[in-house]
């Protein structure tokens, strides 16, 4: 699944990696191939940048800290961010819900007369 | 055995072109390259575990993190918000200091600031009113467009430096209008302001005009240049 198949959503997934705990920037990458079973294969280095624009809407916060012997950035979820993330997602189960219903073969037989 | 190769070159190689691409002051990448440069270490690290050869793991890593323009594109709105943000801080930081140090010589000078005429200060006060309040509005929007409220507004990446540019002409038509109705005082009633204390104030004031006109001038030309970049 590339960037423009996940435009839209792309923001809401990666809090959602972040609901379990802070990650760095390579640890969020692997984290979404993991949770995807590897369907989402962004280029890494797009995940960067969008991380720097949820920081900047205050929907993750990030401080450099020494991890496995490396500066790392890590990012952890505010609470706006855990408020936005609850709306995406409620949003996204009222989006697929109404689009799976509408994609489902239909039951009805259509009479050509 | 041959030794392995280290990965760093590739590594390096990489983040000059994502740098190379890059639009503003080197300072303003500095975190950019150190981040992308763990993470494509930890990259590497991880294709190496997987069997791959250090120079192998390098690539592969390099490979992973995608089209150095893709990646510089995502940084390049993001560095232009921050560079507009800084920018209209300081235009809104500095407006009041200004604009008391010309208040303050007015009173000092006895200037006719309250003149109602359509001639001289009186047809040059309104107009920086005017520039002042683009300067403050364009501030303001550009502060909108670049902090938390980003999470509500629709995403436009040239809104912050568009903002950003508008404030900075406006502080410099402000700044330009000061200083031209100080050389119409001094032209027309060098008198006012040959008291020591007006002139000090006048010259401190004149100076700090200067100083914001240059900075704002500068800042139009870069917050421009990078609003073009953002296509």
């Amino acid at each position: 699944m590339r960037a423009e198949t996940l435009k839209g959503h792309l923001d809401g997934i990666l809090l959602a990696v972040l609901e379990s705990g802070p990650h760095h920037g390579y640890a969020i990458m692997e984290d979404l191939r993991v949770r995807s079973g590897g369907r989402v294969d962004l280029p890494t280095g797009t995940v960067y940048p969008a991380m720097h624009r949820l920081e900047r809407a205050g929907l993750v916060q990030a401080d450099w800290s020494e991890v496995g012997g490396r500066r790392r950035r890590v990012y952890e979820l505010t609470s706006a961010g855990r408020r936005a993330l609850d709306t995406e997602r409620s949003s996204w189960l009222d989006f697929s819900a109404a689009v799976s219903a509408l994609l489902q073969p239909s039951q009805i037989a259509v009479n050509p007369s | 055995m041959s030794r392995a190769v280290e990965p760093a070159p590739t590594v390096e190689r990489y983040l000059a072109e994502v740098t190379a691409l890059l639009p503003g002051p080197a300072k303003a990448h500095d975190g950019i390259l150190a981040e992308l440069r763990t993470g494509l270490l930890d990259a590497a690290d991880s294709h190496r575990s997987a069997g791959l050869t250090a120079a192998q793991a390098a690539e592969e890593a390099v490979r992973e993190f995608g089209d150095p323009g893709e990646v510089a594109d995502g940084f390049r709105a993001e560095i232009a918000a921050d560079q507009a943000r800084r920018v209209v801080i300081v235009l809104l930081a500095t407006g009041p200091v200004v604009g008391l140090l010309w208040i303050v010589t007015a009173l000092a000078g006895h200037l006719p600031i309250h003149v109602p005429s359509a001639e001289g200060p009186g047809m040059g006060l309104p107009l920086v009113a005017l520039a002042v309040g683009v300067t403050v509005w364009a501030a303001l929007l550009g502060i909108a467009s670049t902090g938390r409220l980003t999470r509500w507004l629709p995403a436009e990446p040239r809104q912050a430096p568009t903002a950003a540019a508008v404030a900075g002409f406006g502080a410099v038509g402000a700044d330009a209008l000061g200083l031209a109705l100080l050389a119409v005082e001094l032209a027309t009633a060098p008198g006012r302001l040959s008291a020591l204390l007006a002139m000090l104030l006048a010259a401190t004031a004149a100076t700090a005009s200067v100083a914001r006109l240059l900075f704002a001038g500068r800042a139009v030309c870069r917050c421009l240049a990078m609003r073009a970049g953002l296509g």
